[in-house]
C-alpha cells in the first residue's frame, strides 16, 4: 500500500530501509515515534494524580 | 594457487574476519541484557511486596524509553561532543537518526551493532538509578531523569572520557577502560542528586535521626539478580574493546591503546572474587556479600586492561569494604538509599579511577585510533577525570529532581507508599497474599 522502498534493485543498494530516500518518510516515522513516548508518559502522569487522590 | 587467487582467498578470509567480529558485539549486546534481567529481580526483591511490582515495572520501563531516545539523541551526542559543549558536525553526521547508516544498510555492517551495546550501556545508567529510588519515586517522572541520564548525561561523559578523542583522553591522559567514571559514577552520583531531593521512604528514619532496616521480601531473588547482574557484566565487558580499529592491530581499548580480551577476563573473575570476600569479610551480610561482586567490578574495571591480576584482586577486596562503609555514611547523613548504588557505583567508581591514578601511573601513552595523542596514565588527570564524573553526574540529577520536586511530581504522596505503590498499577504480585512485615 505504501511505496516505501528505497531501491529498485538489490545490485550496489547500500540503505534499504523503509523511506531511507525520503527525508518526509523518515521525519514522519520520527516524529511518530516522539509522540508515542510523550503520550504515554503524560497518561502515566494523569494516572498517578488520580492514584495520590484515590489513596489520600 | 595463483596470486590472484591467493589474493581472493585473503579477502574473503578478511571479510569472514570482520564477520565473526560483528557477531561478537551482537551477542556481547545481549549477553548485556541480562544486567537488566538481574536489576529487575534485584529491585524487585528489594522492595516489599506492596512495591514490588511497581518496582520491576519501573526497571522495564527506563529500559524501553532508553532504546528509542538514545537512537533519537544519545548516540548523536556520544560522537559529535568530544570537545565539550561543542557539537562536532564531522562526528554527528554518523549518529544523526535520519543517517543512512542508522538503519539496515548493506554497505554498513558495524554501526547498528556499536549503537546497540551502546544503548545498553545507557540502559545499565537508568538501572543504576532505579534501585535507589525504589518504593517512593512517581514512575513517569523516574522514566524522564532516567532518560534525561542514559541519553543525555552519561554519554557526555562518556564522549569526554570514553572516547579516542574525548578532551579528558586527549589532554590528560584519562584512563577509564571499562567504565568506573562514565557510567558507575556517573550514574551513582547522579543518583545522589535525585535522592537529596526525593527524600526517604516512609518509616526509614525516626525522629533522632536513626535509621530502621527495611528489608524487601525476597533476598534470595536479589542475591540471584546480582548474580545475573554479574553475567552480564561480561557482555558489557567484551563490548569495551575494539578490534582492529588503527595501527596497532589485534584487540584494543576503547581509546585504541592496545589490550587483549585475556586481560579483561584475568581481571574481571579477579575483581568479582576480591570484591565479593571483601564484602563478607567486613558485613557477612548476604546482600553485601553479592553486592560485593558489583563493588569488586567496578573498582578495577577503569584498568582491567592494565591490572596485574592480585593486584585487580586487592583493589576490588578494597572496594568490597569501601561499598559497604560509604553506604553507612551515607545513610547517616539522612539520605535513603535503597539499595546502595551510590556507595556501589558512585564511591567505587571514583575508588577505581584513583586506583589507576595510584597503581598505573606512568604507562605510556599512545596514538588512539582516531590519530589523537593520548598523554601517559597519570594521578592527575584521574583526579581532574573523577572531579569532571562526579559534577557530571550530580548537577543534572539534583537540578531536575529539585525542579520536579517543586512542581509535585517527583515523590508519590503518603497514602500511595502506604498502600502500596503497586496500588497504581493492573496486576498483583502475589495472588496468595503473600505480606510484607
Amino acid at each position: 500500500m505504501f511505496n516505501s522502498s528505497p531501491i529498485t534493485s538489490w545490485e550496489g543498494a547500500e540503505a534499504i530501509f523503509t523511506y531511507a530516500d525520503s527525508p518526509l518518510g523518515m521525519a514522519v516515522c520520527f516524529w511518530i515515534m516522539t509522540a508515542m513516548l510523550i503520550v504515554p508518559l503524560a497518561v502515566s502522569y494523569k494516572a498517578e494524580e488520580k492514584a495520590e487522590i484515590d489513596h489520600q | 594457487m595463483t596470486p590472484e587467487e591467493m589474493q581472493a582467498a585473503i579477502e574473503a578470509l578478511q571479510g569472514l574476519s570482520n564477520t565473526n567480529l560483528e557477531i561478537f558485539y551482537y551477542w556481547c549486546t545481549a549477553i548485556m541484557i541480562l544486567i537488566h534481567a538481574g536489576f529487575l529481580m534485584y529491585e524487585m526483591g528489594a522492595s516489599r511486596v506492596k512495591h514490588s511490582l511497581a518496582s520491576g515495572t519501573k526497571n522495564i520501563l527506563a529500559f524501553a524509553f532508553m532504546i528509542p531516545t538514545f537512537y533519537m539523541f544519545g548516540w548523536l551526542i556520544y560522537l559529535s561532543m568530544w570537545q565539550g559543549f561543542t557539537y562536532d558536525p564531522v562526528w554527528g553526521e554518523f549518529g544523526l537518526p535520519m543517517s543512512a547508516i542508522m538503519g539496515p544498510n548493506m554497505a554498513d555492517q558495524a554501526t547498528g551493532v556499536f549503537w546497540g551495546a551502546f544503548t545498553l550501556f545507557a540502559c545499565t545508567t537508568a538501572s543504576i538509578l532505579s534501585g535507589a529510588v525504589i518504593e517512593r519515586i512517581r514512575m513517569a517522572s523516574f522514566v524522564v531523569l532516567a532518560v534525561i541520564l542514559g541519553s543525555v548525561v552519561w554519554n557526555l561523559a562518556a564522549s569526554w572520557g570514553w572516547h579516542p578523542a574525548g578532551w579528558l583522553v586527549t589532554e590528560f591522559g584519562y584512563h577509564d577502560a571499562v567504565a568506573s567514571g562514565v557510567v558507575h559514577t556517573i550514574s551513582g552520583f547522579f543518583a545522589l542528586g535525585v535522592l537529596i531531593n526525593l527524600g526517604p521512604r516512609i518509616g526509614k528514619f525516626n525522629t533522632d535521626g536513626s535509621a530502621n532496616v527495611i528489608r524487601g521480601h525476597s533476598l534470595p531473588m536479589t542475591i540471584t539478580g546480582l548474580m545475573l547482574i554479574v553475567v552480564g557484566f561480561f557482555g558489557f565487558i567484551g563490548a569495551c574493546v575494539l578490534y582492529n580499529y588503527g595501527t596497532n592491530g589485534g584487540w584494543v581499548n576503547i581509546y585504541g591503546g592496545p589490550t587483549t580480551l585475556s586481560a579483561y577476563l584475568f581481571n574481571t573473575l579477579m575483581a568479582v572474587a576480591g570484591g565479593i570476600i571483601g564484602c563478607y569479610a567486613c558485613t557477612r551480610d548476604p546482600f553485601w556479600m553479592m553486592s560485593g561482586a558489583l563493588c569488586g567490578v567496578i573498582s578495577a574495571a577503569a584498568g582491567l586492561d592494565l591490572w596485574y591480576p592480585p593486584l585487580a584482586f586487592a583493589i576490588a577486596f578494597a572496594g568490597g569494604f569501601l561499598g559497604p562503609w560509604a553506604a553507612k555514611q551515607i545513610e547517616k547523613m539522612g539520605i535513603d538509599d535503597a539499595v546502595g548504588a551510590v556507595a556501589v557505583h558512585g564511591v567505587c567508581g571514583v575508588w577505581g579511577l584513583l586506583a589507576v591514578g595510584i597503581f598505573l601511573g606512568g604507562y605510556p601513552g599512545f596514538s588512539s585510533w582516531d590519530g589523537f595523542e593520548v598523554p601517559p596514565i597519570n594521578m592527575t588527570g584521574q583526579v581532574v577525570g573523577a572531579a569532571v564524573m562526579i559534577a557530571t553526574g550530580f548537577i543534572p540529577g539534583y537540578v531536575l529532581s529539585w525542579i520536579f520536586n517543586k512542581l509535585g511530581i517527583l515523590r508519590a504522596g503518603d497514602g500511595v507508599q502506604r498502600d502500596g505503590m503497586d496500588n497504581e498499577l493492573e496486576g498483583i504480585a502475589y495472588p496468595e497474599e503473600i505480606r510484607s512485615r
